[in-house]
């Protein structure tokens, strides 16, 4: 089986990776770059735990090949706050008390994120098709879509 | 982990096709990759080579002409249609459809082209695409053909592909004037569950008759399917609840529900009873 060189921009910084035909995005993300804020659990596009942003779009980055980001842009949690600054979402998400284990919050995050750059006013509808592939456990889905419609309200 | 394979991104049809003419039987095309890599992990599927076409421009194309239509590539992600204006304008049912596939983050990735080529018989979009009358472009080295949607289908997770072929797109013809579809969708939960029973339904004013009522299902038969029997009755100019007696056992003889794990097989067919009926009254009452 063929090894790859993969060329991608993870959190603003070129990156070239060693992979495997067979290998996703996601382990390319925690195995080969220690980015382990992105999380893995059912590994099948179910939970959206694994999602990052694909050129600024939100995907389940365990349903990617690492060889089809070849050439693109990654965001993943760890790239979000900005010299050490949280951003409204991550400021909203304390505020609100919305995360009781933790394990969802960096896909969740993520996923408001997207969402404010696409729409920065949305809509409570807006934002529960945002976050409905991303499994809570912890049923805290009020106070996430509060958090960030109150980050949308909120200047950078 | 998956199994091993090959992976090619080739950047024009041409090289897709003449990877599929060499490596056909053994490969598997890639799109949005939301059932192929599920399938992969729970090797179901494995293949030799897998071909990621997504680089390839002209597959990427999505546009929308008054005289021809809607034209899909085989790329173009749900999101990229949900999003387009002409789409939510003149394909209300497609949009609907497409809305409930997966979720948002799926549609960020998943295609038209993929929902029907995984010929998965709880296809959401295939019953909006069955009634809308979409044909179906398919290319191989050999040379290119088009497919009625209705035909392209062959059984479970079967189509009429072969080996060496590929969806270039798939095309919908403009919509008919005054013509006004739904689909509506049981599911277990809302976001990411497949669909117990999909009922897709089009009506068009039609000046001798009355109307005209088109109708497919899903999840209620080895492949997605039109009732094409149980939409003459309609022909007839009568109260709506006497065509409705009339070609529900129709519709029922059209469909074959069986037991799984979304549901028991009288439980669907009820579902198909129920939902087709409030389908066609809520189009018959808004024309």
């Amino acid at each position: 089986m063929a090894k790859h060189m993969i060329k991608l921009t993870v959190n603003g910084t070129d990156r070239a990776i060693e992979t495997e035909s067979n290998k996703t995005l996601l382990w390319a993300l925690r195995h080969k770059l220690g980015l382990t804020g992105t999380k893995s659990a059912c590994e099948r596009g179910d939970c959206g735990l694994c999602t990052v942003l694909l050129d600024g779009v939100p995907v389940k980055s365990c349903l990617i090949l690492a060889a089809e980001a070849d050439g693109h842009s990654i965001v993943t949690i760890e790239g979000i706050a900005k010299d050490g600054v949280l951003s409204p979402v991550q400021r909203e998400f304390i505020e609100h008390g919305a995360l009781q284990c933790g394990f969802c919050t960096p896909a969740v995050v993520l996923a408001g994120e997207a969402l404010l750059r696409r729409k920065p006013s949305p809509t409570r509808e807006d934002v529960v098709e945002a976050v409905e592939g991303i499994l809570c456990r912890c049923t805290g889905y009020r106070q996430i879509v509060d958090a960030v419609l109150d980050a949308s309200k909120m200047k950078p | 982990m998956l199994p091993k394979f090959d992976y090619f991104a080739p950047q024009t049809l041409t090289e897709v096709l003449e990877l599929l003419e060499e490596h056909g039987r053994e490969a598997k095309l890639l799109a949005g990759g939301t059932d192929l890599i599920v399938g992969l992990r729970a090797r179901e599927r494995l293949p030799e080579s897998v071909i990621d076409i997504k680089g390839v421009k002209e597959l990427q194309q999505l546009s929308y002409d008054e005289k021809r239509g809607l034209n899909v590539g085989a790329a173009v992600t749900m999101n990229k249609l949900l999003h387009h204006d002409e789409v939510s304008k003149n394909y209300p049912i497609l949009k609907e459809a497409v809305s409930t596939i997966g979720d948002h983050e799926i549609r960020n990735r998943a295609t038209l082209a993929g929902n029907i080529c995984n010929a998965s018989p709880a296809a959401d979009s295939a019953p909006a695409l069955l009634v809308l009358d979409a044909t179906v472009s398919i290319a191989s080295r050999k040379g290119k053909r088009t497919v009625a949607i209705r035909e392209f289908f062959a059984g479970v997770k079967k189509t009429i592909l072969d080996c060496n072929e590929i969806v270039t797109s798939i095309d919908i013809p403009p919509p008919a004037e005054g013509s006004r579809g739904s689909y509506l969708k049981a599911r277990r939960a809302v976001g990411e569950d497949l669909c117990v029973v999909g009922v897709g339904g089009l009506l068009t004013p039609n000046g001798k008759t009355g109307k005209t009522v088109r109708l497919a299902y899903s999840s209620v038969a080895p492949t997605p399917v039109r009732a094409f029997k149980a939409e003459k009755v309609f022909e007839n100019n009568r109260p709506i609840d006497e065509l409705l007696d009339e070609a529900m056992p129709i519709v029922m003889k059209t469909v074959s529900p069986i037991s799984d794990v979304r549901g028991g097989k009288e439980y669907r067919a009820n579902l198909v009873e129920v939902l087709t009926r409030r389908l066609v009254h809520r189009l018959w009452e808004a024309a």
